[in-house]
């Protein structure tokens, strides 16, 4: 039940509506009938000194503007069921008839309206053209007599009325509550729901994609112990390597396609399957970047671009053939690679693009990582920087492995980042020349 | 964040104050969508007033320029901060956009 409330938004809000109804209504009756009770109690102790006091003659009082009058009411009744019609006259205390401001002698016709309790019974009756309120006390020895006449609307004021409006108002704004739900905020909520569920689904679908991209397996021989992790960010990121070794080269590539979603994914998987068809042979470092670079202009529905390092280190020669297209600067050993900022890729399609050699030696260690590591930012909004990368890389043991390696660099992010939200997909090459 | 607009004997000048990280720069491409569909404009950029700019503005930069010159205006940046400066730098897009 618990379930279906939470993913039913029609439900939980009719719910919530006749739970308001009923609350409303509940308190309102109490409120109401209260004051109706008090009434009827108040009057009826009024009544037992009334009770007290008179014998067959009734005593009337009116409030005739600022006068408070006695009259009495002498009644004769005639039976009949419901419709009872009394003939009375109304004198005042001595005895006298009060003629002419009291209709002497008019037929009273009486309704029964409600049953105050075993002893008495409630008439509803008009006299002198007002509503009255009159308690009619059956005597086990006298046919009913009238005990006293009050005025129904000091009583009562507008009480039962305004109850009935109240309740019939609340009814119908529950109603009108519901049309509106039904018909208009239901439908809005749920339309809400559906695309945060499908925007949802798609970055769901975007990340396993961006986890198929990427290089699993890492080349651990006697050449070289290589080691690679991704840490997605939640919505940003794009981050894509690829790596492995080809024709006795260990062959790289890592990038950042700087977008989330299916679009960026597939263009992840499009480098992804170049790197891994076009690296055989001896095609030039920066060939394959142009080459990449077309693959990318042409094949992108709309403008995507993408920083790419590409770049390959022979396993004897230990020479290493790069070629940048706007991405990150790569440490070796802790110090920055001679790396030329070359326009990145998806943006020019002839753009020329060169090779860059470096001479590698045994036990060289090589960090290519992307820009989700340099931006990271702590607590205190200070970015993590180029400066405490290098600090970190030359506080590092050279004899640990790669996988231990990429570890300590996350450790290190997290513990810098504390508290602060990650804020773009990290990435983290690192290949130690054995 | 903020993005001011002004126009000035027929040159559109964009200020952009505070940073552009993930956040703020679907701000900023709000802000600068307009500029995009008009015509023959002709776009000056400050960005004097920008500590930080992430790849992601980055982006938006370069589509902004493709759309303003492919709308027969032109786009330049007039200012940048260091920072801001290095990120252009590495990206290769310096020559392109700062003169």
């Amino acid at each position: 039940m618990k379930k279906r409330i939470s993913e039913s938004p029609r439900l939980l809000i009719i719910l919530l509506l006749a739970l308001y109804g009923l609350l409303t209504t509940g308190v309102t009756l109490w409120v109401l009938h209260d004051s109706l009770e008090h009434s009827y109690r108040l009057n009826y102790e009024d009544l037992e000194d009334d009770l007290k006091t008179i014998a067959p003659y009734l005593e009337l009082r009116m409030n005739q503007g600022d006068k408070d009058c006695f009259a009495y009411l002498e009644l004769v009744s005639s039976v009949q069921h419901e419709e009872r019609e009394y003939s009375y006259v109304v004198r005042d205390k001595e005895g006298e008839v009060i003629a002419p401001s009291f209709a002497a002698g008019r037929t009273l016709k009486m309704k029964k309206v409600k049953q105050l309790d075993k002893t008495g019974t409630c008439w509803l009756a008009d006299v002198w053209g007002d509503r009255c309120f009159i308690i009619i006390h059956p005597f086990p020895t006298r046919p009913l007599e009238l005990i006293g006449v009050y005025d129904y609307d000091y009583i009562f004021g507008d009480r039962e009325e305004t109850a009935k409006d109240f309740i019939m108002m609340l009814v119908l704004l529950f109603l009108l509550l519901l049309a509106v739900s039904w018909f208009w905020i239901i439908p809005v909520v749920e339309r809400v729901l559906e695309r945060k569920r499908l925007a949802e689904n798609e970055l769901n679908e975007a990340r396993d994609l961006q986890q198929k991209a990427v290089t699993t397996v890492f080349p651990k021989n006697s050449f070289f112990d290589s080691h690679a992790v991704l840490r997605p960010a939640r919505e940003v990121g794009g981050d894509i390597y690829r790596f492995g070794m080809q024709d006795g080269k260990f062959q790289y590539v890592i990038g950042d396609v700087s977008d989330k979603g299916t679009t960026a994914a597939l263009l992840m998987f499009t480098i992804s399957s170049f790197i891994h068809s076009r690296t055989r042979g001896e095609v030039p470092v920066c060939e394959l970047m142009k080459e990449l670079n077309c693959l990318i202009c042409d094949n992108s529905e709309y403008e995507m671009l993408c920083t790419l390092f590409l770049g390959h280190i022979d396993a004897e020669t230990l020479k290493m053939e790069y070629c940048n297209a706007g991405h990150t600067r790569t440490l070796v050993n802790g110090d920055f690679l001679d790396q030329d900022s070359q326009l990145l890729a998806g943006l020019d399609r002839d753009y020329p693009y060169h090779t860059q050699t470096v001479q590698l030696h045994h036990g060289d260690r090589v960090l290519l990582y992307t820009d989700g590591v340099t931006e990271a930012r702590g607590a205190d909004r200070s970015f993590f920087g180029e400066k405490r990368l290098q600090e970190w890389m030359n506080g590092l043991d050279p004899a640990i492995s790669s996988e231990a390696a990429c570890q300590s660099l996350l450790d290190t992010l997290a513990a810098f980042r504390g508290n602060a939200l990650q804020n773009d997909d990290i990435a983290i090459i690192y290949i130690k020349i054995v | 964040m903020k993005t001011i607009i002004e126009e000035k004997n027929g040159v559109v000048i964009v200020s952009v104050q505070g940073e552009l990280d993930t956040d703020t720069s679907a701000q900023f491409q709000r802000d600068i969508e307009p500029l995009m569909e008009r015509k023959d404009t002709k776009v000056e950029m400050d960005l004097s007033k920008l500590d930080y700019m992430s790849s992601k503005a980055l982006r938006i930069l370069v589509a902004f320029q493709q759309a303003v010159t492919r709308n027969g205006g032109s786009f330049s940046i007039t200012k940048v901060t260091d920072t801001v400066q290095e990120v252009f730098d590495m990206t290769g897009l310096s020559a392109s956009f700062l003169r």
